[in-house]
């Protein structure tokens, strides 16, 4: 890899963004942006990263032309960027090889983590166990309870998983608790955040550890021939969705489309869209963005059948590419986004992570919306194995709590 | 100055309405120096779970920003000691920085502490508090490096709100020399410090005396008022009002070195 200064480093994004912390967080920021800077920087840290992406994560996923559901829709062809098959089963592994690599190289010996559905948990305590780091994920109550299965692998890869019983007790919660530990143990841990928000350098980190799954995606479409009409993504915090569209963000094409969750209805704790006027400019959790907030500024209550997506606020970048109509923003509700899992489990053998299944969602309705010459990319930023207790109960509830009494009886 | 000064820190609509005029009567009557009305806001992150639970219930009791204003207001009229707003920047922000420092200087607030509004993402609040006569407080911690702090200082503020140790509120505080060489390098350039974080014992107070201008009190007297409200019961409102009267006072009295 040639040696380059790296100049990608933003801090803001339009009005957005920015490193609204009290003074004690200042010092671990700073260093961060930093260390940060300078990494990528080095040729050294860079081979590094793309090693482990290669023999840890399995780079490159694959690109699957989904042929069987585009022929059924008649419409535009839908590809599906199958980044759920990395390693721990989502996009969330490349940031949090990329920022443990930069912890270790800052001397940080303990790492701690937000997690929401349990894939950017399960990710770091993967990362963490290679690399010989102690690890603390804080999580939830209520997300532990709908994600048993990815604490339970948290811990076998011997992370400590701590509940969250404050506020809401589910990602947002998580995120406070952490940035409370880190005010005071920044001196040897490093707060390693799952998403593309954040105070800076938070947004702009995540965003290029992530690009990997963009510019990966972009070189297969070369490489097939295509020229891609539209990029399509889920979008909670949005570290996927920015990582995902990060090579076409200057250029005008092609669309670019985030799905945010529509959950079970446009109202007040009944759904997580921040954009198309749902969300207000507000600072919250160090930095300024887009946020469900009532008119004190208070943050509302969320709802969406994925956990993943069932934040208040959306990455500060995001915010501002979608008030400048670079990205265009649409939404799944929770039964569309189990309608498209299905659809793709049965006509294409990928089942969807239920939050990529909402960009799946929004790939169909877009296809049929086109012509057959038209081509959709979307990103399955994971894989739907830890959704089991969830869809199972929604798909095939009998049968789902036969087994599951069985199970107890067994136990 | 020959004694030390206490901030008493509380949260308007904790544990009730009531109960929470009842806690800063009782403060405006002890006679504390400043008071720290701390508005409250859905995810304080740099407050511990003595407060984050107070500030809970408090938005569950109905506390908004105009109640917080009129809690403000009457207090000041009930001859409260000089108050400072303490809140998050998304409540500030969500009026607009102007309008929140206008609405504070008309309830007769003397400043605001916003320590995620930190000078150089300040979203005006610093001007616009200098257009109000309203002091702004910065915050600084003892990882504050000594560039940051030149730079808080250049504003030549009147007063400078010191947390003794890095980490949330609420947790026990162990002072030591650093703690006291930190405070004199802060005050050294002429504002009046502020301590806090941790601070809940009399000896605390007296090991601070003559390295700062005021101690601030804050979890302790969130549960004083916690205990005394839960221990009066919801169903004799007017002996709770007299018990959380009196366990701020009684903390008051101990706090003050003899």
């Amino acid at each position: 890899m040639q040696q380059h200064q790296y100049s990608g480093f933003k801090n803001t994004f339009g009005e957005f963004g920015g490193r609204y912390v009290a003074e004690v967080l200042r010092p671990p920021l700073d260093e961060l942006e930093a260390a940060f800077i300078a990494a990528m920087s080095d040729p050294q840290y860079r081979a590094e990263f793309d090693a482990i992406c290669t023999n840890f994560i399995g780079r490159p996923t694959p690109l699957l032309h989904a042929r069987n559901t585009s022929r059924e829709i008649g419409g535009a062809q839908i590809y599906i960027k199958l980044e759920g098959l990395a390693n721990t089963g989502a996009h969330k592994i490349n940031n949090a090889v990329g920022q443990a690599l930069l912890a270790k190289r800052m001397g940080k010996t303990r790492i701690i983590a937000e997690t929401g559905a349990g894939q950017h948990g399960v990710a770091t305590a993967a990362i963490c166990a290679k690399l010989g780091l102690e690890c603390c994920v804080y999580m939830g109550e209520v997300d532990i309870a709908r994600q048993k299965p990815n604490v339970f692998c948290m811990e076998l890869y011997g992370a400590e998983v701590r509940p969250v019983s404050s506020g809401s007790r589910t990602l947002k919660d998580a995120v406070n608790e952490a940035l409370r530990d880190w005010a005071s143990s920044f001196e040897n841990t490093h707060y390693l955040i799952g998403s593309a928000l954040g105070p800076s350098p938070f947004p702009d980190m995540v965003r290029e550890f992530q690009s990997v799954v963009g510019h990966e995606t972009k070189a297969q479409l070369k490489a097939a021939g295509v020229v891609p009409d539209a990029l399509v993504a889920c979008v909670g915090g949005g570290s996927n969705s920015i990582g995902f569209f990060s090579p076409y963000l200057e250029t005008e094409a092609p669309r670019l489309i985030g799905v945010e969750a529509g959950g079970r209805s446009i109202t007040i704790g009944g759904h997580a869209a921040r954009m198309n006027g749902l969300g207000k400019t507000g600072i919250v959790q160090g930095y300024k963005s887009l946020f469900l907030l009532d008119d004190d500024g208070q943050v509302q209550a969320t709802h969406s059948v994925s956990a993943g997506l069932d934040y208040p606020g959306i990455g500060p970048q995001l915010a501002h590419l979608g008030s400048i109509g670079r990205i265009e923003f649409m939404r799944a509700s929770d039964t569309e986004a189990l309608d498209a899992l299905k659809i793709f489990a049965r006509n294409e053998g990928v089942i969807f992570a239920l939050e990529s299944a909402h960009g799946g969602a929004a790939a169909l309705k877009l296809a049929a919306e086109l012509p057959p010459s038209a081509t959709i990319v979307v990103n399955m930023s994971g894989r739907g194995d830890k959704d089991i207790f969830i869809t199972a109960r929604e798909i095939a509830p009998e049968s789902w709590k036969r087994f599951l009494e069985q199970e107890v009886q067994t136990l | 100055m020959s004694t030390t000064a206490i901030m008493a820190h509380m949260i308007p609509y904790f544990p009730d309405r009531e109960l929470s005029y009842a806690a800063a009567h009782g403060l405006i009557d002890s006679k504390v120096d400043y008071l720290e009305v701390q508005f409250p806001f859905s995810d304080p992150s740099a407050d511990g779970p003595t407060i984050e639970d107070a500030c809970g219930r408090a938005l569950a009791a109905g506390f908004s920003t105009a109640r917080g204003f009129e809690f403000v207001h009457t207090s000041v009229d009930r001859g409260a000691p000089p108050v400072f707003i303490m809140t998050y920047a998304g409540i500030v922000y969500a009026s607009g920085v102007k309008d929140f420092c206008d609405l504070a200087k008309q309830s007769g607030a003397a400043g605001l502490i916003i320590p995620d509004l930190p000078y150089d993402y300040d979203e005006g609040l610093y001007e616009a508090g200098l257009a109000q006569g309203l002091a702004i407080v910065p915050v600084i911690a003892p990882s504050t490096t000594s560039d940051r702090l030149t730079e808080v200082l250049k504003s030549r503020p009147e007063y400078v709100y010191a947390a003794l140790r890095v980490g949330i509120t609420g947790a026990a505080t162990e002072l030591g020399q650093d703690n006291l060489d930190f405070l004199d390098r802060v005050g050294s350039a002429g504002a009046k410090v502020m301590a806090g974080f941790g601070i809940r014992s009399r000896d605390q107070v007296t090991m601070l005396a003559g390295h700062v201008h005021a101690v601030v009190v804050g979890s302790a007297f969130v549960r004083a008022i916690s205990a005394a409200a839960d221990a009066a019961g919801p169903d004799e409102p007017a002996a709770a009002a007299e018990a959380v009267y009196s366990a701020v006072e009684t903390l008051v009295a101990a706090l003050r070195p003899n």
